[in-house]
């Protein structure tokens, strides 16, 4: 380990955690609050780490693998003393609205590699719950990522297609255009 | 009839309730199928962890329904859907024809 955990940013936390249970076969994708995090370079600030496995692995496999880096299950999640963040795997498929998810992204950072949604993927992810809630949060999420890191708006609009969601991404996509 | 796929008559009865009627509670659902309100908040919670539900509070009653960000969820509805045709059909027709628009308050019933 380069620095300890108690230094480690939201990123750098989740590139040790994502490379340790990769290299213990326990191969997982962060997702949700904390991806805008990395991609919005902490504009978003979002106080948990969201993995889900690619293939769901037993409880006590990957908790075993926790363990030996310090999480300890609480509730749902896994927490460290050493840090503010916590850790949680929600069940999977990994997956953006109604898709699977085909393309992972990999960042690079001093604690590890950490295998993360594309940032098209993410705002997908994020407009999703914009789209069925009606989450302006997920919206302005979405925006974020999409300052920070070029997505692809016509992928954007065949997949808020396929999801029924043509009209309100129609009525959104100008503020992608014009943020980018 | 789903019970061997998804081991448990109560998590079927809860799908199917949800499916004909888009949200539901525990007592009402309970109630409709004449059943333990306890294993059915347990089934209607292990489906919000997996996902496939929702819950959001009303008032002090918590609604569940589907969650439209579940990847299945357009073909587990149309499983269900199919499902509830085999029900029979005086509980089909309870669970269909339950009326869900509003009603002014005070407003005399013919």
């Amino acid at each position: 380990m380069t620095i300890p955990i108690s230094d480690m940013s939201l990123a750098e936390l989740a590139a040790y955690v994502s490379d340790h249970l990769i290299r213990n076969g326990i191969d997982v994708v962060l997702s949700g609050g904390g991806c805008v995090s990395v991609y919005s370079d902490n504009r978003y600030e979002s106080p948990d780490l969201d993995f889900i496995e690619r293939y769901r692995m037993e409880r006590k496999t990957l908790a075993a693998a926790l363990d030996s880096i310090g999480f300890k299950p609480k509730g749902r999640y896994y927490v460290n003393p050493a840090t503010q963040f916590f850790l949680e795997f929600p069940t999977g498929p990994l997956a953006v609205g109604s898709e699977p998810v085909r393309e992972v992204a990999e960042m690079e950072f001093s604690t590890g590699t950490l295998r993360m949604l594309t940032p098209t993927d993410c705002v997908k992810d994020r407009l999703s719950h914009y789209f069925h809630w009606g989450d302006r949060q997920g919206l302005e999420q979405a925006l974020m990522v999409a300052e920070t890191f070029p997505v692809d708006l016509d992928e954007l609009a065949r997949w808020s297609q396929v999801e029924g969601m043509r009209d309100k991404f129609e009525s959104i996509k100008d503020r992608f255009s014009n943020d980018l | 009839m789903l019970e061997s796929l998804i081991g448990s008559t109560t998590c079927e009865k809860a799908l199917v309730f949800l499916t004909a009627r888009q949200e539901g509670y525990v007592r009402e659902i309970a109630d409709f199928f004449d059943i333990a309100s306890a294993p059915l908040l347990r089934q209607l919670e292990k489906l919000e962890n997996g996902g496939i539900l929702y819950s959001k509070s009303v008032g002090r009653t918590r609604v569940f329904g589907f969650n439209p960000r579940y990847p299945f969820l357009n073909e587990l509805r149309a499983l269900l859907t199919k499902v509830l045709t085999f029900y029979p059909d005086d509980i089909r027709n309870r669970l269909e024809n339950d009326r869900r628009r509003p009603r002014k308050k005070d407003k005399p019933l013919s």
